[in-house]
């Protein structure tokens, strides 16, 4: 690929692709997709370091291999940024890593989090997946930039002119990172207000260690400083920074508060002492491993039959850090039914995302999944305590209206032993906040900020990630956050330069 | 092309909108599209027959040609055209010896007012003029002087503009004109910036691109720049070579100029002034539209905030890229509906492909339907009968996989539709019905000009047999399977040696004329006169009196092919740059046979990208009333459009023969039925709502069909699309569809009297004898005979001699064509052109009348190109052959005593015994089969194509074959030359030339053990 032909004036549609085969063209016949192995379960839930050792590049390599260069490339179109797959697994095969970070940094500015964290539907659309096992495009993309980092190829670049538009992004998660790296780079000043007392948002505080070190974030965060990017930590907007405040002070302000507000589990018992969010239990976590003390109470598994409600990643994420605290025993239990092992190809083909099974690397370390169970009530003792959770089993039924529903059934209920509850059953939306109300904002039918091109119904306030969109994948924050950003240039310049995943560079306005 | 010196290659078709429908800055070549040979004249093919090609070329003033002096001799020859910076350096310092020259600055001013570029255009022509009067002899248009406030004028503007300035001023002749470019880097641009009136161009960006790729290590070889540099020249040069040779132009310097393109989409003033004489059907941009596309590039190059290009797109799909009519969306929606038999999803895909067309990325896509009292849809002529008019396209078995071939068989079968064998034969095993009722056979059978595996039971096995003049994705060009994909099942199919490379020749060496056509429709006629003659044609201009021709030539059929059709592997630049989309085409064809009252014997045939219900109803109003689908017919299959059919490692197992990925293979009939029926069902849906109940009501009603007013992109509303739409008025009694048969007097043949002869051989075969006079109006004799045998007795046909006829007289075109098995034909006199012609296992001797008096072996008693695609048979000719003896032979043993030139070109197997002279160029692109050539002056290595041959001697096994075709040439032929040689073997065999092809050779060698064998024997 020719990509990196820098600033020639008249070549920018020099599409070349085809005309040297890209990768090893038999890659996928030859080799099968392999990720490295983790360390071992039961060593590593000892401690909250990453669960895969350090990157063997003749392997990562050979993955590469398998990529096919599709002229539909499904993947490209399956990711959130429309990473540009095929073309930086090309380059990794010709071990050309400093045009492969080029390529990825074009789309995603935090391939660090992605490569560790995606749940990766690029993978699930992978062609090669219709028959085989798709490419390990995530392993690669983390080898991408953690070489990038290791050799030295990412260097702050702070803007060359500043047009001396100021913008305040208020939440520092994947989606405020995102749109105050771009924002920065069009040369605008970006301050970031953070209510917590560290940069970060859920990548900081909601997800575990063992998944994302906080140091990558870190690493991240003094090349944005850097750059030129001012952070403000301890700044709730709406509490203790006013609202009016940014507007004023700012030519724009994106809200990026991300849709924090837990799902709650109304049933009785649910007040019992040793029933949490989930949230409240992994960021406790993460701040002792950051070396914090915890003052608000510990929610601690230690010793304690941990039950986990909700299968997704957050629950696994309950799992995995259960058993790193020293739980007596983890159960997780999931509404739904069992997913079946393989997609069913009727109703859920390529390249659609895979119900399937998923078993994460938390549940390997240890864990009692079970599925179709309702939860009737929290039961406690004298003392206010949880000591168990009633729960029934339920059989899943197409009814007459085409709707799924479930039927309990008769004879099952009966009482899990359990210490310590943890709900880990979604967000309902945005904390409205004073912000909300502050600014006037209007709101969608699903409570989310209703914005049309990410402006909000305020001139000059924007709205990214899941504030505006609800809860998803950090990889949508981090598009988000780029396409909220292009928006806030265009805005301000009456046009922007900055990418947009769809957007041609050389179209044609009408 | 720095890399590996020649052209990349690509598959699948153009799937993009055409240059003036794209909402991207678009390169202004791409306007242009190549036109190309079909029917009129043959293309050449520029690799085999290198010697009557040249890129030679030349700089200076030309003087009056009527006189000679020694100052006419006085310009620059350039080997190429294509200059690196060393030799634009060279070209300036002739200024002293008398070669003055001038630079232009081919810029204009960036700030986006109207006007600019024309201003600049007037510049540089003022210039131009002024450097003529100031004596300069070439005259350098550079664009290298762009900065922030000045953006470069394209090349091929600024070239063609001074061009027809030059002319105007009538002093073109005095100068030479050189482009020193920046936006010229593939073949296309080279070819119409030349096509416009440049001599030379230096590429100086991208030559500095491929420096810079080198520097960076993206080349795998080891190369130094100047190899690289090589490289491009030799791919470019090779490039250019074949885009002459499609319309049939040898030198690059009657190239130079000559315009040989359609431009779609500039303006009357811009065609006027820039481009004048160029072809232009449909109106479009101006100069300050040509600018605002320019100064969006430029203004990108300087405003980038990226150190990435903007990703393109065009051939792989991207998001941020050009658009395609196959996105992730549209091929997932596709195979999931046709799979799940869910027709409200194939009306989702359905909407979204037709939103796409309208989001102008086709011509249908501007069009729109005029409102029209609508019928019930009960009332609607019913599926079934709409399934006749659907085809599959032709993808030969070789490019795609047995069971991706045989799924698209069956599938048409079923529903009464047909589907098309592509080039490569077809097993015979097809043929067969099976046990549940489904039928392999291809009900369209395919002539194209290799000829691979055609025989007469492979033509009798057909209900349509179809000649392919052209491809949409490389028109004009013809083909290659790499040895290593032919495989033993593969070689059966196509009689060919497994291993061994396989060319098809751009042109049909039987078709240099309309006439020509016209004798090859007979041949098939007589082959198989139950089956549809086809003629397959690209869209172009001017395809609509190739089509008339064709009429009268006495087509049944004539498919008008999309140039953004598919193909398996075809350089990029021709899948993108060659041809018209069919709607163009289709229009013209349509309507100009209504106009010479012939429309109504034929039927009318389109392809090309077509998805929808929507693009059946618009190809049907422009006049045709019988679709074929290809690649959407694939992607049922399960294609995901990968786009690396030329690679073997299709992941689905569709364009691959390799058996592990072959298993892979998901596609299923029932899936391909569904998808027709769902394009039938759609189609129905317009017809109720346009008050149609028949299809054939339909045909050319381009009245119902109007220039969408909604389009508010203003590139789109400079567009002027109502040629497209024009209406020929056609007299009473005048059909507008297929109402005639087509006559081809075939109760005329003297076949009738042969089969007449042969009743009890084709009963019970028992050998029959006859003797009849021939005269040069008998036209293919032994085709209808050879599908009488075909039809009772199979591929195998009667035993040797079971059908002996002795003629007396002067053979017509197509003597013995296909001829089957079982016949000897014995001709006392001579024969015309075609002689032997697909021969299919018959023996075929001629010796001249025993009253003429001249030396046969010093003349020429058979016509032109015998034998051509011959498979299988014997063949004895006592005096020599015209040109091309042999040409694409693959198993017919044949001794003459002399040939043509281009003998034995193309051969894939058999055996020649020469006895005589040969001419120039013996053994073209011969890759398989073995010719004896008796040459005691030894003449044959100063006239023969050394490309994929040696010369060698004879060795003990050669001698003993040789000898044994002589006795047999003698036998039947009382042949002096062969009583000479055999009577002194000793000395005579000494004097044979063994004309080897190497990769036979290897072939053999591998198979060392066969060849051990054959000598024992």
């Amino acid at each position: 690929m020719l990509t990196f032909l820098i600033g020639l004036s008249d070549f920018p549609t020099f599409d070349l692709i085809g005309s040297r085969p890209m990768g090893q063209t038999d890659g996928f016949i030859k080799f099968n997709r392999e990720m490295p192995k983790t360390r071992d379960p039961k060593e590593r839930i000892n401690d909250y370091k990453e669960i895969y050792p350090p990157l063997n590049e003749e392997h990562v390599h050979q993955q590469s291999a398998r990529c096919m260069d599709c002229g539909v490339p499904f993947c490209h179109n399956g990711c959130p940024l429309g990473n540009n797959i095929p073309d930086f697994n090309d380059a990794v095969y010709h071990g050309k890593w400093e045009d492969a970070i080029r390529i990825l940094s074009e789309t995603n500015n935090f391939p660090e989090f992605t490569g560790r964290i995606c749940p990766a539907p690029c993978e699930a659309s992978c062609v090669l997946s219709i028959n085989n096992k798709p490419v390990t495009i995530e392993y690669i993309e983390k080898a991408i930039v953690e070489t990038a980092f290791a050799n030295g190829y990412l260097k702050p670049q702070p803007p060359k002119a500043r047009t001396g538009k100021r913008v305040a992004i208020v939440g520092s998660g994947p989606a405020g990172l995102a749109a105050a790296a771009q924002l920065n780079k069009a040369g605008h000043w970006v301050t970031v207000f953070e209510r917590s007392d560290r940069i970060g948002g859920l990548l900081r505080y909601g997800i575990p260690d063992f998944k994302l070190e906080k140091n990558v974030l870190d690493r991240r965060l003094r090349l944005m400083e850097q750059e030129g990017i001012i952070f403000r930590t301890n700044a709730n907007v709406g509490e203790n920074v006013s609202a009016k405040f940014l507007t004023e002070e700012f030519d724009a302000v994106v809200l990026c508060g991300g849709a924090s507000a837990p799902r709650d589990l109304p049933i009785p018992g649910r007040e019992l002492k040793g029933v949490h969010y989930a949230m409240e239990f992994l960021t406790q976590q993460n701040k002792r491993v950051a070396g914090d003390r915890i003052f608000s109470g510990d929610i601690l598994a230690d010793n304690k039959n941990v039950i986990v409600i909700g299968g997704g990643d957050t629950g696994s994420d309950c799992v995995g850090t259960s058993n790193r605290q020293g739980a007596k025993s983890v159960t997780q239990i999931e509404l739904l039914a069992k997913p079946p092992v393989t997609r069913n190809q009727e109703t859920n083909p390529w390249p659609n995302w895979p119900m399937v099974l998923n078993t994460s690397s938390s549940h390997e370390e240890g864990v009692q999944r079970n599925w179709a169970i309702l939860t009737k009530e929290f039961v406690g003792d004298h003392m206010n305590r949880l000591t168990g959770l009633k729960v029934v089993d339920i059989e899943w039924q197409v009814g007459e209206s085409g709707k799924a529903g479930f039927i309990e059934r008769a004879g099952t209920e009966r009482i899990i032993p359990c210490e310590l509850a943890l709900l880990a059953i979604g967000f309902t939306g945005a904390e409205r906040g004073n912000v909300v109300q502050e600014l006037g904002l209007e709101l969608d039918d699903r409570g989310n900020i209703k914005t049309t091109n990410y402006l909000t119904s305020v001139e000059g306030v924007f709205a990214a990630g899941d504030i505006r969109r609800g809860q998803s994948l950090v990889v949508w924050a981090i598009s988000e956050g780029r396409e909220t950003a292009r928006a806030v240039d265009a805005y301000f310049m009456g046009g922007s330069q900055l990418e947009s995943k769809d957007l041609s560079q050389v179209r044609i306005s009408a | 092309m720095a890399e590996k010196g020649y052209e990349p290659v690509g598959s699948m078709g153009d799937d993009t909108p055409l240059a003036v429908l794209s909402k991207e800055s678009r390169h202004l070549s791409n306007y242009f599209k190549q036109q190309f040979a079909q029917v009129s004249n043959p293309p050449i093919d520029p690799i085999r027959e290198r010697l009557v090609m040249s890129l030679f070329t030349r700089v200076g003033a030309s003087l009056n040609v009527l006189e000679e002096s020694a100052d006419h001799t006085r310009q620059i020859h350039i080997s190429q055209p294509v200059l690196l910076n060393s030799d634009l350096a060279k070209l300036k310092n002739m200024e002293d010896q008398g070669y003055p020259y001038a630079v232009i600055d081919c810029v204009f001013v960036a700030d986006g007012k109207p006007g600019r570029l024309k201003e600049g255009l007037n510049r540089i022509c003022e210039e131009a003029c002024q450097a003529v009067k100031a004596g300069k002899r070439i005259l350098i248009l550079s664009d290298q002087k762009i900065n922030s406030g000045h953006a470069p004028i394209p090349s091929l503007l600024s070239t063609g503009t001074v061009h027809h300035y030059l002319i105007e001023n009538k002093v073109r002749t005095h100068i030479g004109l050189v482009a020193e470019a920046g936006d010229v880097w593939e073949v296309h641009h080279f070819a119409t910036v030349i096509g416009y009136g440049a001599s030379a161009i230096n590429p100086y960006l991208a030559l500095e691109t491929i420096h810079t790729l080198n520097q960076s290590g993206v080349f795998q070889k080891n190369l130094s720049d100047r190899e690289a540099f090589a490289n491009y020249q030799k791919a470019i040069g090779n490039g250019l070579l074949k885009v002459m040779s499609k319309m049939g132009i040898s030198t690059l310097q009657s190239y130079q100029s000559s315009q040989i393109f359609e431009a779609i989409g500039l303006s009357t003033e811009v065609i006027d002034t820039s481009f004048r004489g160029t072809i232009s059907r449909i109106e479009g941009l101006g100069y300050d539209d040509l600018a605002t596309e320019v100064l969006i590039r430029h203004q990108l190059a300087y405003d980038l905030q990226s150190n990435e290009l903007p990703a393109g797109g065009i051939y792989q799909w991207k998001r941020k890229g050009e658009k395609h009519l196959f996105s992730p969306d549209v091929i997932h929606w596709l195979q999931h509906s046709t799979k799940t038999d869910n027709f409200e999803l194939y009306k989702k895909y359905a909407q979204k492909i037709n939103d796409q067309t309208r989001e102008q990325l086709t011509l249908r896509g501007l069009l729109e339907f005029k409102k029209r009292k609508s019928v019930s849809i009960d009332e609607v002529e019913p599926v079934e009968s709409i399934f006749k008019r659907f085809a599959t396209g032709a993808m030969s078995f070789g490019s795609i996989s047995f069971e991706a071939h045989t799924t698209l068989a069956i599938a048409m079968n079923r529903i009464g539709g047909k589907s098309n064998s592509g080039e490569g034969g077809e097993d015979e095993i097809r043929y067969e019905q099976k046990p549940n009722g489904d039928w392999e056979r291809s009900a369209i059978k395919q002539v194209a000009s290799g000829r691979f595996g055609v025989t007469s039971y492979y033509l009798t096995n057909a209900d349509e047999l179809q000649i392919k003049m052209a491809q949409g994705a490389k028109p004009g060009e013809g083909g290659q399977l790499p040895g290593d994909k032919v495989d033993e099942w593969i070689g059966r199919v196509r009689h060919a040696t497994p291993g061994v490379g396989l060319i098809s020749p751009p042109p049909h060496h039987d078709i240099y004329s309309i006439e020509d056509l016209a004798q090859l429709i007979y041949d098939l006629k007589n082959a198989n006169r139950q089956a549809r003659i086809n003629v397959k044609l690209v869209s172009q201009a001017g395809v609509g009196t190739v089509a008339a021709g064709v009429a009268k030539a006495k087509a049944d059929a004539i498919l008008i092919s999309g140039a953004d059709g598919g193909t398996g592997a075809s350089p990029i630049s021709s899948i993108r740059h060659a041809g018209l989309p069919w709607e163009l085409g289709l229009s013209e064809a349509h309507q100009t046979l209504v106009k010479n009252n012939l429309r109504s014997r034929v039927t009318l045939q389109t392809d090309g990208q077509i998805r929808t219900g929507r693009d059946i109803a618009i190809a049907a109003l422009l006049g045709a009333e019988e679709w074929g689908v290809a690649t959407a017919a694939l992607v049922v299959e399960g294609c995901i459009m990968m786009r690396k059919c030329h690679l073997n490692t299709c992941p689905v197992g569709i364009a691959t023969q390799d058996p592990e990925l072959r298993k892979l293979f998901t596609g299923n009939p029932d899936h391909v039925v569904n998808f027709f029926r769902f394009l039938a069902e759609d189609l129905r849906e317009v017809m109720a709502e346009l008050g149609f109940r028949t299809v054939n009501e339909m045909i050319g009603r381009t009245d119902l069909l109007r220039v969408r007013q909604d389009v508010d992109h203003w590139k789109v509303k400079k567009l002027y699309l109502s040629p497209l739409l024009y209406k020929e008025n056609a007299a009473e009694g005048v059909g507008l569809f297929k109402q005639i048969d087509q006559d081809f007097e075939l109760e005329r043949v003297l076949d009738w009297k042969l089969v007449e002869l042969s009743r009890e051989a084709l009963d019970q075969s028992t050998p029959v004898t006859g003797k009849f006079t021939i005269q040069n109006t008998d036209r293919s004799v032994g085709a209808l005979l050879s599908n009488e045998i075909s039809k009772r007795f199979k591929g195998k046909g009667l035993p040797e001699d079971t059908i002996h006829v002795k003629f007396r007289g002067s053979a017509g075109q197509s003597f013995g064509v296909f001829a089957a098995p079982g016949i000897t034909f014995e001709l006392q006199g001579e024969a015309n052109d075609y002689f032997g012609k697909g021969l299919s296992g018959a023996k075929l001797i001629v010796y001249p009348d025993k009253d003429s008096s001249f030396k046969p072996e010093d003349n020429i008693i058979i016509g032109n190109v015998a034998f051509y695609g011959a498979t299988s048979g014997e063949a004895y000719i006592r005096g020599m052959a015209g040109e091309r003896f042999c040409v694409r032979n693959s198993g017919v043993h044949a001794v003459v005593e002399g040939v043509g030139d281009h003998g034995c070109e193309y051969m894939t197997g058999g055996r020649v015994v020469i006895l005589g002279k040969t001419g120039k160029n013996f053994a073209a692109g011969m890759s398989g089969g073995i010719a004896y050539v008796f040459d005691p002056e030894h003449t044959l290595k100063e006239l023969y194509n050394p490309e994929m041959v040696d010369l060698e001697r004879m060795d003990e096994a050669d001698k003993v074959e040789a000898h044994a075709m002589i006795e047999k040439h003698f036998h039947y032929t009382k042949s002096d030359p062969a009583d000479w040689i055999l009577e002194n073997w000793d000395l005579a065999s000494e004097l044979f030339v063994k004309v080897m092809p190497r990769d036979y050779k290897a072939v053999l060698l591998k198979k060392g053990v066969v060849v051990a064998e054959k000598v024992v024997k």
